[in-house]
């Protein structure tokens, strides 16, 4: 297993290298000037656009852009974002905790409803509840992320003046901007504990609920769904019959015996409910205002900020490499089949 | 008038027509999928007849709309009425088969940027900047099929292509090309789309291009494993044995074989092609504003989350009837999915 792992790791730099191959050779459809954005690390060198063209040689042959592009990014300099002010390294450090706030909330009801209503629809087949569960996650399944989004902020907050909009209210972003409350990590929830005040650890879970709720609708129906179907699969297997005529109690049976390897087709969704939570960031960070990279990438995309793009690109592939080995992982835990030596 | 001969023996024999089949007998029965087929034609009929249903608000030519003078249509409001509703005048065929692009534009009843409710003549009410919804919301549904169909359409072909040469070429070609299907089928789909299209520069084109370049690997993936499937037959052996070459084992074995099923998967995922195409018009990055997209029409409500001191909900048409739009679009479709997984699953008979 630790092999395995290390082996992975290893493949980390080569994937990375394709993503940034494919980003940068897209670039060459663009005109010199436009790639020079890309080198530009402050904006006193925005002002002299040839001279970086010059400098990086970005009217010369691809392979001599892109070495020039990777020498750049391996020392750290991936540009400056327009949209974000800043240059696109500090960009991702300071953003991507909001991001990661978000999405690790989201998982805790994606796994738990997802899997428990999946569960109790499976075992009691056809009846009330299974047939409303079956409803509901057809519904949610073909809720688009962003529809759900603007009709529950316009509900609930625009109607009725609930939770909110943001990471926390402006007095707490005052308090931030005099120094009073000291940022550690940036994730408001922990910031708030670590400062020791619950009032603002209460204002940010309240803000949080909206787009933690819309981020995870969708993708809990679809883990409610595999899994509603692989337990079914798994509960008319032989050995289940077995496990029934040995006279053991229908709750082992069904948990200790079904559930364990009914969840293996909702492990293999995972690597996709990943790549779902990704791009569900950037559309509930857009409609929540919450100032995380999905909102920064979404903005940069309509401005046309092609350093932004990329960085975000290649942060994205480091976090689907990540998560791809983090499943291949579980997988060898649920599943004593699966061995990778 | 009834003929009494003698049952003819053929009768007797099992029906074979398609649609009298066990599968189309179990999909008949089953009421998800006959609400997602009677949803789809109703789409696919609003779609159509969209030009008849919003012929008053063509014949107003609203400043910048076009769409009455690229038809031809008489200067007279009753008259172009009349002709865009005439089955036997050539404005309607022209109009239903062929509408030119400035029909796909929203008419601006005002350049006010303040909403208005629902009134005679808007039944769905006035987004800011003055574009009448329940135009846009009627040939959105055209909107939708053409992107639908052209996306799936389009990233069908890159993944016959793709998987076709891994499949037939076998080797490191295979290797080389599913390692590189494999990358991009892990990527986010939309944020993938979404680098291409800030790449290519925002427009409609482009984000079809894009959403075709991030949606073919399914289709890449199950061709090729049919093709190695198929391949080991004992038909395509005897065909090998009789001296065809791989080309023509190719062409006339496998590949008839596996294209139908295919082709099928490729047209239920117009819903999902639909979904991220109008999410990428939510963020700006699909057709210019003022194009009939539902996507982009619920964006036209951000501005407007929050109503006036004392009616809270006073925008709500704004993003209710595109969105609504869109979710029973989408559902339509995964109904439709479901019931298919449903009818041809052997293991639930």
């Amino acid at each position: 297993m630790f092999i395995f792992i290390v082996r992975r790791l290893i493949a980390l730099p080569v994937v990375l290298f394709a993503v940034s191959l494919l980003i940068v050779g897209l670039l060459q459809l663009l005109s010199p000037t436009q790639r020079a954005t890309a080198f530009i690390t402050s904006e006193q060198q925005a002002q002299n656009i040839p001279a970086i063209i010059e400098a990086y040689g970005l009217d010369r042959p691809f392979p001599v852009q892109y070495w020039n592009w990777l020498t750049q990014a391996l020392q750290g300099n991936l540009g400056y974002t327009r949209s974000a002010n800043m240059t696109v390294a500090r960009a991702i450090r300071v953003l991507f905790p909001a991001s990661l706030e978000l999405a690790l909330l989201a998982v805790v009801p994606i796994i738990g409803i997802g899997i428990w209503l999946g569960t109790v629809s499976a075992l009691r087949r056809n009846s009330i509840v299974d047939q409303v569960t079956r409803v509901m996650a057809i519904l949610g399944w073909s809720l688009p992320t962003f529809v759900f989004g603007i009709w529950i902020l316009a509900a609930l907050y625009g109607g009725f003046g609930l939770f909110g909009i943001g990471r926390v209210s402006s007095a707490y972003i005052t308090e931030i901007a005099q120094g009073e409350i000291t940022l550690y990590t940036r994730m408001m929830t922990v910031d708030a504990i670590l400062n020791g005040r619950l009032d603002m650890l209460w204002n940010a879970v309240v803000h949080l609920v909206l787009p933690v709720t819309t981020l995870a609708v969708v993708i809990t129906a679809q883990i409610m769904r595999v899994m509603r179907g692989s337990l079914l699969d798994t509960l008319s297997q032989d050995y289940v019959r077995t496990a029934r005529a040995k006279g053991l109690a229908n709750r082992v049976v069904h948990l200790k015996h079904a559930r364990r390897n009914a969840l293996i087709p909702v492990i293999t969704l995972s690597g996709l409910t990943i790549a779902q939570l990704l791009n569900g960031t950037v559309v509930v960070e857009t409609i929540f205002n919450i100032r995380g990279l999905g909102m920064w990438f979404a903005t940069a995309a309509v401005q046309v900020d092609i350093p932004a793009v990329i960085g975000f690109g290649l942060v994205v592939a480091v976090i689907i490499v990540f998560a791809n080995l983090f499943v291949d992982v579980l997988y060898a835990f649920v599943d004593p089949r699966i061995r990778y030596d | 008038m009834k003929d009494h001969r003698t049952p003819d023996p053929e009768a007797t024999t099992p029906d074979t027509r398609w649609w009298h089949g066990k599968a189309m007998r179990r999909f008949r029965r089953n009421p998800l999928a006959i609400t997602g087929v009677a949803l789809l034609v109703f789409y696919f009929g609003v779609a159509l007849l969209g030009p008849s249903i919003t012929a008053p608000i063509i014949a107003e030519r609203e400043r910048g709309h076009t769409c009455a003078r690229d038809l031809d249509l008489p200067r007279d409001a009753e008259e172009a009425i009349a002709a865009l509703r005439n089955p036997l005048g050539l404005p309607f065929w022209k109009a239903t088969l062929a509408p030119p692009q400035s029909c796909l534009r929203i008419p601006r009843v005002s350049f006010s940027p303040i909403p208005q409710p629902p009134r005679e003549g808007h039944p769905m009410g006035i987004a800011s900047g003055g574009y009448d919804i329940y135009y846009g919301l009627v040939w959105g549904a055209r909107m939708a099929f053409y992107v639908g169909v052209l996306v799936s359409a389009i990233s069908f072909g890159i993944g016959i292509i793709v998987g076709g040469a891994a499949g037939f070429l076998g080797g490191w070609v295979d290797d080389l090309l599913m390692r590189f299907t494999d990358v991009i089928f892990a990527f986010p789909n939309l944020i993938l789309a979404a680098i291409f299209v800030t790449i290519f520069g925002p427009s409609l084109t482009n984000s079809l291009l894009a959403l075709a370049i991030v949606s073919w690997t399914n289709y890449a993936r199950l061709f090729r494993g049919d093709i190695l499937r198929v391949r080991n037959l004992d038909f395509v052996d005897a065909a090998r044995g009789l001296g065809a070459s791989r080309w023509r084992t190719f062409v006339r074995h496998v590949l008839p074989n596996s294209i139908g099923s295919l082709v099928i998967v490729a047209s239920l995922d117009i819903g999902a092609v639909v979904l991220v195409a109008s999410t990428l018009a939510f963020l700006g990055l699909g057709a210019e504003i003022g194009t009939t997209d539902w996507g982009q029409m619920v964006s036209f409500a951000r501005g407007f989350i929050q109503g006036a001191p004392g009616e809270p909900f006073k925008y709500w048409y704004i993003s209710f009837w595109p969105g609504l739009a869109i979710v029973m679009f989408v559902l339509a479709w995964n109904l439709l999915g479901d019931a298919y997984r449903d009818v041809f699953d052997p293991r639930d008979a």
